[in-house]
């Protein structure tokens, strides 16, 4: 049990990786949050399994300040806070609607400020107790190269990186380490999205071989689970990381480690 | 005439992207001379001097430095590749390798430098595949990620008087990119579907480098050191999924 006794907010808790992480933090004995817009989130069902759902809207100041009151009356400190809401809009810049920027900017980068902010008083009270506090951002693997037709998330995953940067220099010193997990593809609501979205090939493939196809230009020949995720947030969490900060971890398979693939 | 009263040596400048880079050097009126291995050969531009000189080989770099004199430019182009994985390279393919591609520019580096004048500039020629690999090409990347590492090096240790800085190009339509090509069962598919992977929907040419080379040994690039200038078409720019390709 690597995270007992810590108290963990992780917004989209309810949605593909949000959930992996709140269940992994329960199993480490932490008392999680699972901040989320619905019970239900991403995902088709609800499963109870132990966390305290927030009703979180991740661009609204006033759901953050309220999320924040709420763990500090119940808990009074927060060691763990994972920032892993998300939308994704499948679009070039040009077919972009200035609403669908801003939104896409408001949740992936916006909400990261906004969440973090307010937490920052709980989360000193958290290092002051002797051991680092954490918060892991979601960045992707999109924010160092791109995805066709992805164009607002790039920028916001960008944004989200020198964010990280940026709060791993000011609250380094209070005890409290930043850091960024960037994911490939991960088998998730929003991947399944993508598929059956503008992503789906121009070959008259189905998905499932679309599916096949994208797993073959990995070196690891598949795509990653949530699981796969939360193994590493866990690390980045617990105490064992207490020298990790301001760092991007990739984790993608080796996806982005190689160089575009000539087809012979 | 950008470089007009400056000395060059290029090496490697017999084809390719080396030979690219002495035509724009003697074009932006630079007096440039060129080494490889063996006696001089047929063909060299019109102007361009030749030493014959193994760059792996420290003894003859040393003889090269002295009948060079003074430069004011330094191309480190000449190299070799293997393509092999870690598993199926022996030790003649790492002396080859490493041979060439690193303690060449260690030893070119090494003589050149202490003749070199003030505002003197070193570019030598790494990879993209310094940081994302290219498969079966162990040795190579390796040996490009020691150039970006060593280009570093010496802008930081030589820097108020030499400048240093390295070019990362991506694909360039040299006979060894239309040799990859052969070997596809389907030469046309695989040509078209590289294409499709570049933003630019063309592939390099030595000329695309020799102009980024050209800027860099400038008296324009005053400020320009330490870094990797990647010119690939926007190839790097993108995830290798590319599902619209599937």
């Amino acid at each position: 049990m690597m995270l007992e006794g810590k108290t963990a907010l992780v917004t989209g808790g309810r949605g593909g990786i949000g959930r992996a992480i709140v269940a992994r933090f329960l199993r480490e004995g932490a008392r999680v949050y699972a901040a989320d817009l619905t019970l239900q989130g991403s995902l088709a069902a609800h499963d109870d399994d132990g966390s305290h759902f927030i009703k979180l809207d991740v661009t609204r100041e006033a759901d953050a300040i309220a999320a924040m009151a709420q763990v500090g009356e119940e808990a009074g400190k927060l060691d763990i806070l994972v920032n892993a809401a998300g939308i994704e809009i499948e679009k070039t810049i040009e077919e972009t609607s200035l609403e669908e920027w801003n939104l896409s900017f408001a949740v992936n980068a916006t909400g990261t400020f906004l969440t973090s902010k307010y937490a920052l008083p709980l989360m000193r009270k958290a290092a002051a107790g002797g051991t680092s506090a954490s918060i892991i951002n979601f960045g992707s693997y999109d924010g160092f190269i791109a995805d066709p037709g992805l164009a607002a998330y790039c920028a916001t995953k960008g944004a989200v990186h020198a964010l990280t940067r940026a709060m791993a220099c000011d609250h380094g010193p209070e005890g409290i380490r930043v850091n960024a997990i960037c994911p490939g593809y991960v088998d998730t609501p929003m991947l399944q999205s993508f598929f059956t979205g503008d992503g789906s090939g121009g070959g008259g493939k189905t998905i499932d071989q679309l599916q096949q196809a994208v797993r073959d230009v990995h070196p690891m020949r598949t795509y990653g689970t949530p699981e796969d995720i939360a193994n590493l947030v866990n690390w980045l969490a617990s105490d064992e990381a207490r020298y990790a900060s301001g760092q991007l971890w990739v984790l993608d398979g080796g996806l982005s480690a190689q160089v575009q693939q000539m087809k012979l | 005439m950008r470089l007009a009263g400056k000395r060059a040596l290029v090496t490697g400048g017999r084809q390719g992207i080396g030979r690219g880079i002495v035509e724009a050097f003697l074009a932006e009126g630079a007096e440039v001379m060129t080494c490889g291995r063996g006696p001089q050969p047929d063909g060299l531009p019109e102007g361009c001097g030749w030493q014959s000189a193994d760059v792996s080989n420290p003894a003859q770099v040393t003889a090269l430095a002295q009948a060079a004199g003074a430069i004011d430019i330094l191309v480190n182009n000449a190299g070799v590749q293997v393509e092999k994985t870690v598993a199926d390279s022996s030790d003649a393919d790492w002396d080859l390798v490493i041979g060439a591609n690193c303690r060449g520019v260690f030893n070119t580096c090494r003589a050149f430098i202490p003749q070199m004048p003030k505002g003197a500039s070193i570019i030598n020629i790494g990879s993209i595949s310094a940081r994302v690999a290219d498969p079966s090409m162990a040795l190579y990347n390796a040996s490009k990620a020691f150039v970006h590492g060593l280009t570093r090096s010496i802008a930081v240790d030589h820097g108020p008087d030499i400048r240093c800085n390295a070019i990362c190009p991506g694909w360039i339509e040299t006979g060894m990119l239309e040799a990859g090509f052969d070997l596809s069962e389907n030469p046309e598919a695989a040509r078209k579907d590289a294409l499709a992977r570049h933003a630019t929907r063309r592939f390099g040419k030595p000329a695309d480098i020799a102009a980024m080379a050209v800027w860099l040994a400038s008296d324009e690039a005053g400020f320009a050191t330490g870094q990797m200038f990647t010119v690939d078409g926007g190839m790097t720019a993108a995830s290798p999924i590319n599902t619209g390709l599937f």
